[in-house]
């Protein structure tokens, strides 16, 4: 085991003459709130796709929680939580039964449960929301039930891909709040956005631009290397000088 | 295959179907309300259709003729006419569907010759009543004519049908397996592929992919409630078909039961089917409709005879599940026959089912 818990060597996707991917190598620590940035298209999400065995890479390779994104994806899925760019819970459930039905997915048992939604929905600010049916919440607090699904099984990697669009500033700011916390309680959490305000809150980030990975590192170290007052400079210094002449477009 | 998950999967299901009660009323209440429209509506035998006679000449003959019409279950005469200039206007004016015709010196042709002409004009803009005034108008008139004339018929050829299975033809034998037919690939293929894209729309589905469920357990999960409410609505059928038409089961009702159940499979599999292709809820709603009811109430013998068909249409219906299931259906409960008559449907049913689940299967696999 490479004591990663995520670690990818050329991980390259195609679709036909496409390459949406194109040899990322990426390895984040245990515990470690890890920025995985892009412009809309630039393959992020593809490449989370990938870590979560929801698709075959093309040729390069790829652990996750120290198994192989290819041959042991049954054994990632239990040991990963997702949470995707659209809100994907059941809007006719209420949030209790949206939890139970997560929970029972990773084979929580009863008390395990039980425990879980408790301290999930303490930990979120749910508790009162229980009983209320998830389709009549605020995006918010949607957002916050999907992160408490996701994070229902005690999972060792969080992927979150653009958690926080459309969201409220306040709102977005308490996420990252929670997200520090999960952190610090040994969740590596693998989180995408194309806010290059709030990643400065990440451990380390790492900027695609077409497939390929242009820079990575530590926020300030980053910005010091690349004499930037901010990722957001970096970033559009880093599109100008990294960018294809052609206009890639989207799978 | 992990039960735990597929049943967690599968209450999740029920919930949506408990929640959307709307939908629930729709499939419990339409079975019962479609055999009670086709009771009463596929009725054959039509009554008192009006009509009208001219008659010139109102003879004893032509009298005698006039009320043997009239006191038809089949007619009613809405009027006599001596002249009639504008048949058409007639048709138009008084709604009447036929006019007979008695020339003037019908009644005296009869007597002198023993040979007549009348003529009967018949409204065409309904087929079905159409023929069915042509085809009884003949056979009641001449019958009527030789009782006025005492003559009675040399009897050169004596045929007498026996009708076999359905002796009153009674129309409820003949919906009963018709409509369990359609309702239960409505459920099984329509509202599986709708729940199915739903969750497609809704990203639920990927969410899903990612966590430890396998794509059979998904699907399994998801279907296995909708087997229940199936189950339900055949049962729903046999039981209104019994206490409001009178139609019992002449063969073993198990065997029954378990061939209603390959045919929801086979149902289903025509619903997972239309869920790999489609991306939207009503995209699969519209498939469902066009690929599957259509063809079967209009295909499968259901309505129209397949026996009638040009080919290219037979051969349709040789594919569709539904023509043969009717085969099965009207087997065991007007026939009573058993599994070593219709294992031959049976095994069709069976094998498309198998043939279709296993292409969607690896259709939903390639998609990840």
């Amino acid at each position: 085991m490479s004591g990663y818990s995520i670690e990818t060597t050329h991980l390259t996707r195609k679709f036909g003459a496409f390459t949406a991917v194109d040899g990322i190598d990426v390895k984040v620590a245990a515990g470690e709130v890890f920025g995985f940035l892009g412009a809309n298209g630039a393959g992020k999400t593809t490449a989370i796709r990938m870590l979560c065995g929801l698709l075959v890479p093309t040729s390069g390779s790829g652990t996750v929680a120290g198994f192989d994104i290819i041959r042991e994806s049954a054994q990632i899925r239990t040991r990963i939580g997702y949470m995707s760019q659209k809100f994907s819970l059941y809007p006719d459930l209420t949030v209790a039964q949206n939890l139970k039905l997560y929970g029972r997915l990773y084979g929580l048992g009863k008390a395990d449960l039980k425990n879980r939604i408790q301290s999930m929905s303490d930990f979120l600010g749910l508790g009162p929301l229980l009983d209320k049916v998830t389709g009549e919440l605020p995006w918010g607090w949607q957002q916050r039930l999907s992160l408490a699904c996701a994070n229902l099984h005690s999972p060792k990697i969080l992927f979150l891909d653009e958690p926080t669009g459309s969201v409220d500033p306040v709102s977005r700011r308490n996420f990252w709040d929670l997200i520090h916390q999960l952190s610090g309680q040994g969740t590596t959490v693998f989180i995408t956005s194309h806010y290059m305000d709030e990643v400065e809150y990440c451990h380390r980030l790492s900027i695609m631009i077409d497939g390929r990975i242009a820079a990575m590192g530590t926020p300030r170290a980053l910005k010091t290397e690349h004499a930037c007052a901010s990722i957001h400079e970096l970033f559009l210094k880093l599109m100008e000088t990294n960018s294809l002449p052609a206009t890639r477009s989207a799978p | 295959m992990n039960l735990r998950r597929l049943l967690a999967i599968s209450r999740k299901e029920i919930r949506h179907i408990l929640r959307d009660w709307q939908t629930l009323a729709v499939v419990l209440v339409m079975p019962v309300m479609m055999m009670f429209l086709y009771g009463y509506a596929l009725n054959a035998d039509a009554k008192d259709i009006p009509v009208m006679i001219e008659a010139p000449d109102l003879g004893p003959e032509v009298r005698t003729l006039i009320d043997k019409i009239d006191a038809s279950q089949m007619f009613k005469v809405a009027g006599v006419i001596p002249v009639v200039d504008d048949a058409g206007e007639l048709f138009k004016l008084y709604g009447i569907h036929a006019l007979f015709r008695f020339p003037p010196g019908f009644s005296a042709d009869l007597r002198r010759s023993g040979g007549a002409h009348a003529q009967v004009l018949i409204d065409g803009s309904d087929p079905n009543i159409g023929t069915m005034i042509r085809n009884a108008a003949e056979p009641m008139l001449l019958g009527a004519t030789l009782q006025v004339m005492n003559i009675r018929q040399p009897k050169v050829l004596d045929l007498r049908s026996l009708v076999l299975y359905n002796p009153d033809q009674r129309s409820a034998l003949f919906f009963v397996p018709g409509l369990m037919a359609l309702i239960l690939l409505m459920i099984s293929a329509l509202l599986t592929s709708i729940a199915i894209t739903r969750e497609k729309e809704l990203g639920t589905m990927g969410q899903m992919l990612v966590s430890p469920l396998r794509p059979l357990e998904i699907i399994a999960g998801k279907i296995i409630p909708y087997i229940f409410l199936a189950t339900l609505d055949g049962l729903l059928i046999l039981v209104v078909g019994y206490l409001a038409f009178g139609v019992r089961i002449a063969g073993n009702p198990w065997l029954l039961g378990a061939c209603s159940l390959v045919y929801v499979f086979t149902a289903l599999s025509i619903g997972l089917m239309i869920s790999t292709i489609a991306k939207r809820q009503q995209h699969a709603m519209f498939i469902a409709l066009g690929a599957t009811l259509m063809p079967t109430v209009l295909l499968s013998g259901f309505i129209f005879p397949v026996a009638s068909m040009p080919i290219f249409l037979r051969t349709v219906s040789q594919v569709i599940p539904a023509t043969y299931f009717l085969e099965i259906v009207r087997g065991i409960i007007l026939k009573g026959v058993g599994l070593d008559v219709l294992w031959k449907p049976v095994a069709i049913l069976a094998g498309e089912g198998a043939l279709l689940t296993a292409i969607s299967l690896r259709k939903f696999k390639v998609k990840l």
